[in-house]
């Protein structure tokens, strides 16, 4: 590979392959270096993808992904080893907001659009460093061989190998990633119908917390394709030490689970697979996402925006690539890709939904890491109901239930998380 | 053999995947005594395919062949004693979901 590139992508996954159509539909001599064997064969996410930003960047997606349902009922649990309260919203609608999919075949869908726009794909390829000469990034490592280009994406991912070998960003620290690990299970079309009680295209979203990480920060997720389920944890890293049981056992307790096994009965493991994600919002952003002659883009700039409840990855990754692409032209025409003439990328970022989103909720990491919410509360809500519910004949007044349920949370503790919920959430 | 009510063993889990193995190891432990000195050794605990083993004598044996390529071990271990890479040429864990 010795030739010469605009614009070099180090990784093909959402936010790299976004970056790489946008610029080869304008011309761009665009090159993609992807470590798997085919784009998508290392990626792993939770489940879902919200879609405003397909219907800007592509609007023929409705037609052309590898949708697999529609997300219409959004349901969370607060689970103990017996019992759960749950709250669900579902929506009769026809509106497309978010969808289920599979991340490798909507990945090699991307893959698709960027090559017919004309980028070029390398495959079975690890970017080992970026080449920085004088300063100044000029092209990628990998083994023997170097390859050069005005302005490189770094689209590695969250372990940001190339940005930390390149010294250009510290190493990832437990504190801003949490580690998911998840199962694909066959179960059939009709069984996932009827188990989960939706339509044909209408899909399931389902986060739970408690009981799946053994009531350390973290929590778990269902997803319904069209004939699988997809089922995970999340651990935040940070608390990976106070569980009891190892992260590999803690994923199958939870599919044992009397509520859950129920519905997963005759499924058949299609996969299993983990990935870190990032969860510390602002705090998991390298310290530039810019320099001279590169830029950060998607999950190695820290983009997944982690609200407990809501995660969002794929949305935040594309338009990360797409304004990288709009800034890699807009110092294009000013003839330099400089990190002044790049700094431009900074100024898209804060007037897109992407900085102003991380800003409004840059303390939801702090509220979400406190350990009461995967303990003492999901207790104090369970033991209210299964006391309110128990009539033996004495009056279960609600305050006098409430009081009794809420083991060794004070009242104070209790407004105090309620209010800085409320606030930064 | 149904998974209804058994926990499936990580081999097996490991086993449903595609997979195209390197002979050449992705991961080294650069310092075996700084692990058998490590009184927490997140990694035996965090590694999602249990590729990190306490063995007997207090070493912790590894294998790179199960390895989802997460990362976790190196980000998790507290001694920077676990050089983690990506495996070469497209090697290791083919996903096919994602």
């Amino acid at each position: 590979m010795s030739q010469r590139f605009d614009v070099i992508v180090v990784g093909g996954g959402p936010s790299g392959l976004t970056a790489a159509q946008r610029l080869a539909s304008r011309g761009f001599k665009v090159l993609v270096v992807e470590r798997g064997r085919r784009p998508g064969s290392k990626n792993v996410y939770g489940g879902r993808i919200y879609a405003h930003v397909l219907d800007r960047l592509y609007p023929e997606y409705v037609k052309e992904a590898p949708v697999e349902r529609w997300v219409r009922k959004e349901r969370l649990t607060m689970l103990t080893k017996d019992s759960g309260v749950t709250v669900e919203f579902e929506i009769k609608s026809v509106e497309h907001k978010s969808f289920t999919a599979y991340l490798t075949n909507f990945t090699e869908w991307l893959s698709r659009k960027a090559e017919a726009a004309g980028a070029l794909i390398v495959t079975e390829t690890p970017v080992d460093s970026l080449v920085i000469r004088d300063g100044r990034v000029v092209g990628v490592r990998s083994g023997a061989d170097e390859v050069y280009g005005d302005v490189v994406i770094v689209a590695e991912g969250i372990n940001r190998l190339v940005l930390e070998s390149s010294g250009l960003t510290p190493k990832l620290q437990p504190s801003v990633v949490g580690l998911g690990v998840k199962e694909v299970i066959k179960l059939g079309r009709s069984e996932i119908n009827e188990r989960f009680n939706l339509d044909d295209d209408e899909g399931l979203a389902w986060a739970l917390a408690g009981y799946p990480t053994h009531y350390v920060p973290g929590g778990a997720f269902i997803y319904t394709n069209k004939d699988a389920i997809t089922l995970g944890i999340v651990v935040y890293l940070e608390h990976g030490a106070k569980l009891d049981a190892p992260v590999h056992e803690l994923i199958e307790e939870f599919r044992l689970h009397p509520f859950i096994s129920r519905l997963l009965k005759g499924g058949q493991l299609l996969e299993y697979s983990a990935h870190l994600t990032p969860i510390a919002g602002l705090g998991a952003m390298p310290d530039r996402l810019y320099g001279n002659g590169y830029l950060v883009v998607g999950d190695a700039a820290g983009f997944l925006l982690h609200l407990g409840i809501l995660i969002r990855g794929v949305d935040f990754a594309m338009e990360s690539g797409n304004l990288a692409a709009e800034a890699v032209v807009k110092a294009h025409d000013e003839g330099k890709y400089d990190e002044e003439a790049l700094s431009v990328y900074w100024r898209l970022l804060n007037e897109s939904f992407i900085l102003r989103e991380f800003r409004a909720f840059r303390n939801a990491h702090k509220v979400l890491n406190n350990p009461r919410l995967y303990s003492d509360y999901v207790m104090l809500m369970n033991s209210f109901m299964a006391r309110y519910f128990d009539v033996d004949g004495t009056p279960r007044r609600i305050w006098d239930t409430f009081m009794s349920s809420k083991g060794k949370l004070t009242l104070t503790d209790m407004a105090k998380d309620a209010l800085s919920l409320v606030m930064n959430l | 053999m149904s998974m209804d009510n058994r926990k499936i063993p990580i081999e097996e889990r490991l086993n449903s995947n595609a997979w195209d193995v390197s002979q050449r190891p992705h991961i080294r432990i650069i310092d075996p005594d700084k692990c058998r000195k490590c009184d927490t050794k997140p990694c035996t605990f965090l590694c999602p395919a249990r590729c990190y083993i306490l063995s007997q004598d207090g070493t912790v044996l590894f294998s790179h062949e199960g390895c989802l390529e997460c990362g976790t071990c190196r980000v998790v271990c507290p001694n920077n004693a676990i050089e983690w890479t990506y495996p070469r040429s497209g090697y290791g864990v083919q996903y096919r979901f994602g």
